[in-house]
């Protein structure tokens, strides 16, 4: 499969002020995102996975330049994606905005409270203006039927919508400008147990159809499987483990990733969990911790993990993992 | 792939109109009954104002009544407010007055509603070095004591003997009390901008602007069909204050002898009928009542409107 | 049966509100057995915390329990006053809330804010009470507790704030908890430290524990036994065995529609909504969305039925759906 995006060497910090009367002082840095690199492939899933404060809505952001990184670089689709949207002109700009998209964790909160569904999903054409005029309507009735929503919901403001069916509108709106790649923030995490599986189903069907890639960011792992061929974790700002869906959840090689995949509970009786329970908390990511940032809290940390910190690297084929005895769990 | 479910089990709803949230919300403020008694008293006030002309028996600064010998009259059936020591009939000034009060606060209110929302949303929007200039200069405005200033401001006006009136497109604007106006609107919308800045940033924060943004909306964009339109109903309440507040402090400006004698606003009535309150109480009660009602009938207004938009503040 | 701790019997708790009246809770009944852990689950809009909040007599308005029994060692609580009621909360019925963090108050510090409950429930001196609660803290496993009673909720990350609120529902060593959601707030990993600890001071205290969530996950993993509730109705009892063996066809919809961990699915989705509990459906509250749905669910309520082994279904089908 061809490569869409390529994520290289991304770092964000956010500096943290010291605030004086008149001047302000750099004090610290939170290393949320710091130097991780990867890839995805046309028509992919990827799963992006970790507790709160580990990054990865921030990295979801970098890559649609929505926040601006600290250092490295995006590639999407032969455009080099912080250099466009600098310097490139209106029309790659344009492009570029359109063949990447966003859908966002609270579907209550994403939708301006103010519009008609109409207005929301042909806001974009309004800003792009790669549509004649007259093909609007048509296409919105076409993106409405696309997601399961009725015509007649055009009318309607998005109050009158259950979180599920504003999801819709939020997928549809993103799906209007034809994108390549969608970067997915926990799009059903506040959405009741009964309508995850549709929007999890309307995914999967709108990437068959469209052969959308799907950056999938999620704290939820059983819905990371659901829908990822490839699964990526991250842990204070870094990627400690990145393989394919199966071998990401029958063979996990991370002391954390096997203590996240472990604290899951399974809706299942005849399957009684088998819980490695972490000790401590996450710590802070303004003073990550030296070495391996998993120290701390890792039951097999040598004096080697907290000074030096392990690489990530290939150790099965296609399993990348960065831990300095990896090995001895394969 | 199974996707043909109806995310509405059924399609009971399937002609029923939607209600935008204005229109949800002045169903809410039809059953505020002292809003509702507000807007009533401001449409009267806004009718008497648009016919003064033919309401008023006597035309405005009319001597007629002196002339007859009835100044300083008790109320009475020809003149139901009395008339004054100098001999007009309160009812008729009174009348053609709230032509100028309606003047002073929509003026006021408009120019200091401008400056408000440019303030307002651009600091709360764009942040930054932006924000700091622009909130240091409100902090200015905020600090110092407006109605002194006003006063200043408008009696070395006064000094520098403008023209009286102004013509424009065929009004003759008294210069005067504009110049009072723009000098209150300066004034007013300083705190204004602050309340407004705050829900801009709290708005910014949603998700709907950050997908506005993916889509590549530009700031601009944002502000004008985002932004503004989530503040309205908010500025709508603060217009409706600054209406009142406005008409009073042009009421204590000309009350202190500062206003333009070239009008005959209800402040200036007051003012002239003060030292002879003893005699002709009437001529200074019903400007003052016509101050207080205008004011209280805004006030009400304001507050049917900020509850009929947040249900949840009521109960 | 004497064993039961807590008997629900067809209550009513309804909302008064400006678009109509919401039939939170419309008939549950259910029993909960001393030192036994049942989940109560459901999503958003089922009644589950409404549930909790009915039992401590603590609905907010315009919310009011119209109808029902509740029997708490067999006596009424609902005919209970008021300040015979404040007694119970705490000392008696416990409950802890979703947000750690919005249910401590930002201004006390944790010694303060869980010593004045001690203090007003039983007349013992400020020491006495800091002692109670260095206990308390120690039970649910905060490391320092002594100087933890010194400082601000703020300083605590979401799994230790969730811990103190624990210790505080358990100051008073009431008999039963109520956890609403206690996790959800939570990332996996403390989710998992947390479960930990209320497995673990259920099985060293004997407490009865109520754990109130809508991840079938958590409920199998903690619970025996199970209330599945749906748009205000009970639709299943029963042992977590017999609900995975013969569900309930809306527990069955559930449990196919959750991804699991353990295995790559087609997840079949449950068509439509939840309802609206102003105009809930007639008959079975769930038949807009049941796959087995007939004529006959639409018009008759199905009454909650015991169908062996005290199981309880609510369902006119599932007699022939489960081979007789």
């Amino acid at each position: 499969m061809e490569t869409l995006l390529q994520v290289k060497d991304l770092v964000k910090y956010y500096p943290v002020y010291s605030r004086g009367i008149v001047t302000k002082k750099v004090v610290g840095n939170v290393h949320a995102v710091d130097h991780i690199t990867f890839e995805v492939k046309k028509g992919e899933t990827v799963g992006l996975v970790g507790e709160s404060g580990c990054g990865k809505t921030t990295t979801g952001k970098l890559i649609l330049n929505l926040e601006k990184a600290t250092s490295g670089s995006v590639l999407f689709d032969g455009f080099d994606v912080f250099k466009t949207f600098r310097k490139g002109s209106k029309e790659e700009k344009s492009r570029l905005r359109r063949s990447m998209q966003m859908v966002f964790q609270n579907p209550y909160a994403s939708l301006d409270p103010r519009m008609t569904v109409f207005d929301i999903i042909s806001e974009p054409f309004k800003i792009h203006r790669h549509l004649p005029k007259e093909e609007w309507g048509e296409q919105v009735y076409k993106l409405l039927d696309m997601v399961g929503l009725e015509p007649y919901h055009a009318e309607r403001y998005p109050h009158e919508f259950s979180g599920g069916q504003r999801q819709r509108i939020c997928i549809a709106r993103a799906i209007a400008v034809n994108p390549k790649f969608i970067v997915a923030d926990e799009p059903v995490s506040s959405l009741d147990v009964s309508i995850r599986a549709q929007i999890l189903n309307l995914m999967l069907d709108l990437q068959k159809r469209l052969g959308i890639s799907y950056l999938y960011i999620s704290h939820d792992l059983s819905s990371v499987r659901q829908i990822s061929h490839r699964v990526i974790v991250m842990y204070l700002g870094e990627i400690v483990e990145s393989a394919p869906t199966e071998k990401h959840f029958e063979h996990p090689l991370h002391p954390y990733t096997r203590a996240l995949i472990s604290a899951v509970p399974i809706p299942d009786p005849a399957k009684k969990m088998d819980i490695i329970l972490l000790p401590g908390e996450v710590p802070s990511p303004i003073n990550p911790p030296s070495g391996c940032r998993f120290h701390p809290r890792c039951q097999y940390a040598t004096p080697k993990c907290s000074s030096e910190k392990p690489a990530l690297i290939e150790i099965d084929r296609d399993h990348f993992v960065s831990c300095h005895y990896a090995f001895n769990f394969l | 792939m199974v996707n043909s479910e109806q995310p509405n089990g059924k399609n009971e709803n399937a002609t029923r109109r939607s209600a935008s949230q204005w229109a949800v919300a002045w169903r809410r403020f039809k059953k505020h009954k002292s809003g509702l008694f507000g807007l009533g008293m401001i449409v009267i006030l806004v009718f008497i104002a648009v016919f003064h002309s033919f309401i008023a028996p006597y035309p405005p600064g009319s001597l007629d009544p002196l002339y007859e010998g009835e100044a300083g009259q008790p109320p009475s059936w020809k003149h139901p407010f009395g008339t004054t020591i100098g001999g007009s009939d309160v009812y008729s000034e009174l009348i053609h007055g709230s032509v100028w009060t309606l003047y002073v606060a929509i003026i006021a209110t408009v120019i200091a509603m401008l400056i408000t929302m440019v303030v307002g949303i651009s600091s709360g929007y764009l942040g930054g070095y932006i924000d700091d200039i622009l909130m240091r200069i409100t902090e200015v405005f905020l600090v110092f004591p407006s109605l002194l200033l006003i006063l200043v401001f408008s009696r070395i006006y006064q000094l520098m003997n403008p023209e009286p009136f102004w013509k424009f497109l065929g009004i003759s604007i008294p210069v005067n009390l504009t110049t009072i106006v723009l000098i209150v609107a300066l004034f007013a919308w300083a705190g204004n901008a602050r309340v407004i800045r705050g829900e801009v940033m709290a708005l910014k924060e949603k998700e709907f602007i950050q997908a506005a943004k993916s889509l590549g909306a530009s700031s601009r964009w944002i502000m004008l069909r985002h932004i503004l339109p989530n503040v309205l109903p908010q500025t709508i309440v603060i217009a409706t204050l600054t209406m009142a507040s406005a008409v009073l402090i042009e009421a204590v400006v000309s009350f202190l002898g500062f206003g333009d004698i070239n009008t005959n606003t209800w402040g200036r009535m007051m003012e002239e009928s003060f030292q002879y309150m003893s005699t002709t109480w009437w001529a200074e009660v019903f400007p003052g009542l016509a101050v207080f009602l205008t004011v209280l009938a805004f006030n009400l207004v304001g507050d049917g409107i900020s509850d009929a938009l947040n249900p949840r503040l009521r109960e | 049966m004497s064993m039961n701790l807590l008997e629900i019997e067809n209550l009513k708790t309804y909302f008064f509100t400006e678009a109509g009246v919401v039939k939170a809770l419309d008939g549950v009944t259910f029993n909960v057995e001393k030192g036994c852990t049942i989940g109560l689950v459901g999503e958003s809009g089922s009644g589950k915390s409404v549930t909790a909040q009915s039992v401590l007599r603590i609905v907010p308005r315009p919310g009011r329990i119209v109808g029902g029994k509740i029997l708490f060692n067999g006596e009424d609580i609902l005919a209970k006053k008021e300040s015979e009621m404040r007694s119970y909360r705490g000392k008696k019925i416990s409950l802890i809330f979703q947000d750690p963090t919005s249910s401590l108050n930002p201004v006390f510090t944790i010694g303060n804010q869980l010593s004045d409950i001690v203090m007003q429930h039983n007349r013992v001196k400020k020491d006495e009470a800091a002692e109670a609660v260095v206990k308390a803290l120690k039970l649910v496993k905060l490391p320092d507790p002594e100087e933890a009673l010194t400082r601000y909720p703020h300083q605590f990350s979401g799994g230790m704030k969730q811990r103190i609120c624990i210790a505080r529902a358990l100051l008073l060593n009431p008999d039963l908890l109520f956890a609403d959601e206690p996790t959800t707030n939570l990332d996996v990993t403390i989710q998992a430290q947390i479960i930990a600890l209320l497995v673990d001071l259920q099985k060293n205290i004997g407490l009865t524990l109520v754990m109130i969530t809508h991840d079938m996950g958590i409920v199998t993993q903690m619970c025996k036994c199970v209330v599945v509730l749906y748009a205000g109705k009970v639709m299943e009892i029963g042992s977590i065995e017999k609900i995975f063996e013969m569900p309930h066809p809306y527990t069955e919809a559930l449990l196919k529609a959750v991804p699991r961990l353990d295995q790559t699915r087609k997840l079949i989705s449950i068509p439509g909504n939840i309802p609206n509990l102003i105009e809930p459906p007639s008959g079975c509250r769930f038949h807009p969305r049941c796959q087995y749905a007939v004529e006959r669910c639409k018009e008759e309520v199905p009454p909650l039925q015991d169908v062996g082994g005290g199981h309880m279904i609510s369902c006119h089908r599932w007699r022939e759906l489960n081979g007789g």
